[in-house]
């Protein structure tokens, strides 16, 4: 490292200083926020940081001059956290800036215009990604993680104020989505609700005003809560909003979002078709449409099997299991049709006994009497029209339409 | 706690258990055990008030001792276990202990109140006790919640803590039925935190196959896998679910099958698990006619248009081959 006079010292910090009263008296939001981005690693800040430490006594500077005395409440944590941040302190980082964070959102309200809205999504995205560096700090030492949740509750705040008449409406699915973001983290995905009623019922905003980026990326988090719950016609709507949004050159996102928007098409019965997958890179599920097609259900669960992991960690396992249905239903219809072809007049009735055998091909163990169950759930499901007979063991399918198509709905609960 | 017990004396408060022969006023060192004070708060607590980790410890063993008391209703055992244990609970919230010995203690309260789930669900009918097994049910979910924690906090590498898949698999299983959220967290995102050796073990493989066939319906899977492999606790656990498949698997049946082959009780009391006497009484419940042919043979005609799900829960039906887990 170079050699740092106090001299230079004194420049850098009255330099950020004056472009902080500057920003302000000039109500320059790109200037602004470039003040707050920590995790930006900017030469700027870093080099800043440097002269903070050697310097000690920013806190004259500060207070000496009206112009940026005005300001001490943000500033004199900020410089605070910002030291700690060079040092790897990230619990002292994140807890000073929560500090800075506070007093700028009492004068951020002050403020007429929303000259400043890029400045509070800085601070708020730091405040984000801070609290999880310290929590991973915490947790690492052997204590409780709790920063984040702290940092949830401040942007609960922050939403508070965005939400209401004027020009700042505008900043305030920035921060839903940030919020999504940690509450997505740490599993308490209940407290979406409030936010997403706000958003959507509340009178208080029109979703069209929103700027497209953040309108993405909130059917893609609302998208995914549908699909935690089951709930697919909804999640289909959500997810291919954000896809057909999207811009086609951020591949990335588009990959997160066919991620989730691929389970959720399977189990309305539509499928992608290889290519997509191939070029999303989204293979795994590659397997698991060729079983749907081939009403294979030992493919279906190797599929399963392979990436189990990836599947879990994504959150589509549960999904995918059910598709286990459908991929009887398949394999129920060819055999059906391997009937008619041999004798039309008798096809509509399929023997249980044929039904075990052709699982026993797959290496799939089932007793006549699991089949017959399979048969009842996929009846009553309108996977399958007609009725099995008990004491025959046979299934007798409807002369018409005996395998309804599922037409982009989910299958009957 | 001498205090509180000459306080108790006073007022005639004291457990049927704490009692010295019997006399509602007076008890002892021995027998009296501190209770749960919910508005206690930091700076009315003396160092004299909080038991040491060793007092909680012996505590806790004296209280479990009593589970499986047939001197009193069941009632009467749960009440007195819940109220200390949430004591020492507090003690040990506020003394912050979140050692290893903690997680054991943490294991042992859990316990009791997954078998209490099983043992007041018996008498559910009663509104007392439905309220009890309720408050049970969330006192359960937050102790679990906070043993996943103390795990959590005391882990060493990858390391695995010997009861911790048991556990992790209760969690699962209390999200069976189509009407639980127990713990607000969709089960799919609470899996994707959950690490590999857990999600791999015996316990959660089984909880994970049972929640499988459940979903799909698979009554014949479901009830094969259960009397195969559940533990006393997690049998417990999906105790109040096991009769939501049986009548399930009535109205798949009662949908699907031809009107002319009635289904005989005999052979789906053997897929469901069921004695067929209490089968009978379940398809009643369920709004459903049982015929007798001249043989004796009980049957259920299909196609039934009077098939319902029993508004007030069910009456508690024995499980073949899991008597033993009855007592």
């Amino acid at each position: 490292m170079a050699y740092l006079s106090m001299g230079e010292s004194h420049r850098r910090i009255t330099e950020f200083l004056n472009r902080f009263s500057d920003a302000v008296s000039y109500q320059n939001g790109v200037s602004f926020k470039s003040l707050f981005a920590l995790s930006s690693n900017s030469h700027f800040l870093l080099s800043l940081a440097d002269a903070l430490s050697l310097f000690n006594d920013a806190n004259r500077l500060i207070n000496q001059n009206e112009n940026f005395s005005q300001f001490a409440d943000i500033i004199v944590p900020l410089f605070r956290s910002l030291q700690h941040y060079k040092q790897t302190n990230f619990v002292e980082a994140y807890n000073a800036f929560e500090k800075t964070a506070n007093a700028f959102v009492q004068e951020f309200r002050n403020w007429e215009s929303a000259w400043a809205l890029e400045a509070l999504f800085v601070i708020v995205y730091e405040i984000r990604v801070l609290a999880e560096k310290a929590d991973r700090q915490l947790a690492s030492n052997g204590k409780s993680p709790e920063k984040l949740k702290g940092a949830g509750s401040l942007l609960m705040k922050v939403f508070g104020i965005l939400a209401g008449k004027g020009a700042k409406r505008v900043g305030a699915l920035y921060v839903t989505c940030q919020l999504f973001k940690i509450y997505f983290k740490l599993g308490t995905v209940h407290l979406c609700r409030s936010v997403i009623r706000s958003i959507e019922t509340a009178r208080i905003f029109d979703f069209e005003e929103f700027p497209k980026r953040d309108k993405v990326t909130y059917m893609y988090y609302t998208g995914r809560l549908e699909v935690f719950n089951e709930n697919f016609p909804s999640a289909d709507y959500k997810l291919s909003y954000a896809l057909k949004h999207c811009n086609p050159q951020h591949e990335a996102n588009i990959r997160m979002i066919l991620k989730y928007l691929i389970p959720v098409k399977l189990s309305i019965g539509i499928l992608p078709n290889h290519g997509l997958l191939e070029k999303y890179n989204l293979l795994e599920y590659g397997n698991i449409v060729q079983a749907l097609k081939r009403g294979d259900p030992r493919l279906l669960r190797c599929a399963l099997q392979d990436h189990e992991d990836w599947f879990l960690r994504s959150g589509v396992y549960l999904v995918l299991e059910k598709i286990e249905l459908q991929v009887y239903q398949r394999l129920v219809k060819k055999i059906y049709i391997i009937q008619k072809q041999r004798d039309p007049a008798r096809a509509h009735q399929v023997k249980l006994e044929v039904i075990v055998k052709a699982l026993k091909w797959l290496d799939i163990d089932m007793d006549v009497d699991e089949v017959e169950c399979i048969m009842a759930i996929l009846i009553y499901k309108n996977l399958v029209k007609g009725y099995f007979a008990h004491k025959s063991k046979v299934a007798v399918l409807s002369k018409q339409d005996p395998f309804p198509k599922l037409n982009g709905k989910p299958v009957n609960s | 706690m001498e205090r509180e017990r000459i306080q108790r004396e006073k007022l005639r408060d004291l457990a049927v258990f704490e009692r010295l022969n019997g006399n509602p006023a007076k008890s002892s060192q021995a027998l009296a055990i501190k209770k749960f004070c919910r508005t206690i708060s930091i700076k009315d607590v003396q160092a004299s008030d909080m038991r040491p980790l060793n007092v909680l410890e012996d505590t806790l063993n004296y209280l479990l001792g009593f589970v499986d008391s047939k001197e009193h209703p069941f009632e009467v055992v749960h009440d007195f276990i819940f109220d200390r244990t949430r004591s020492i609970r507090q003690d040990l919230t506020m003394q912050n202990i979140v050692n290893k010995k903690a997680i054991y203690m943490y294991e042992g309260m859990v316990k009791f109140h997954v078998i209490s789930h099983h043992k007041l669900w018996c008498s559910m009918g009663d509104p007392n006790i439905a309220s009890m097994h309720h408050l049970n049910m969330e006192q359960l979910t937050k102790t679990l919640s906070s043993l996943f924690n103390l795990y959590e906090a005391n882990r060493n590498s990858n390391d695995v803590h010997e009861n911790e898949a048991e556990f992790h698999s209760l969690y699962v299983l209390l999200n069976l039925g189509s009407h639980s959220k127990p713990m607000g967290e969709p089960l799919s995102l609470w899996f994707s935190h959950v690490s590999t050796p857990i999600l791999k073990s015996k316990e959660m493989c089984f909880a994970r196959r049972i929640v499988r066939s459940f979903r799909l319906g698979n009554y014949i899977n479901f009830f094969r896998t259960v009397a195969a492999d559940a533990s006393y606790l997690q049998y417990c656990i999906m105790e109040p679910y096991i009769n939501e498949v049986r009548s399930l698997a009535l109205s798949y049946i009662n949908f699907g099958g031809y009107k002319l082959h009635p289904y005989p009780l005999f052979n789906l009391s053997k897929h469901l698990m069921i004695e067929e006497t209490d089968l009978e009484s379940l398809c009643h419940s369920c709004g459903l006619e049982i015929y007798t042919d001249e043989f004796g043979n009980k049957l259920l005609h299909t196609k039934q248009t009077s098939f319902i799900h029993p508004k007030g829960g069910f009456k508690k039906y024995s499980f073949l081959g899991l008597q033993d887990y009855d007592r």
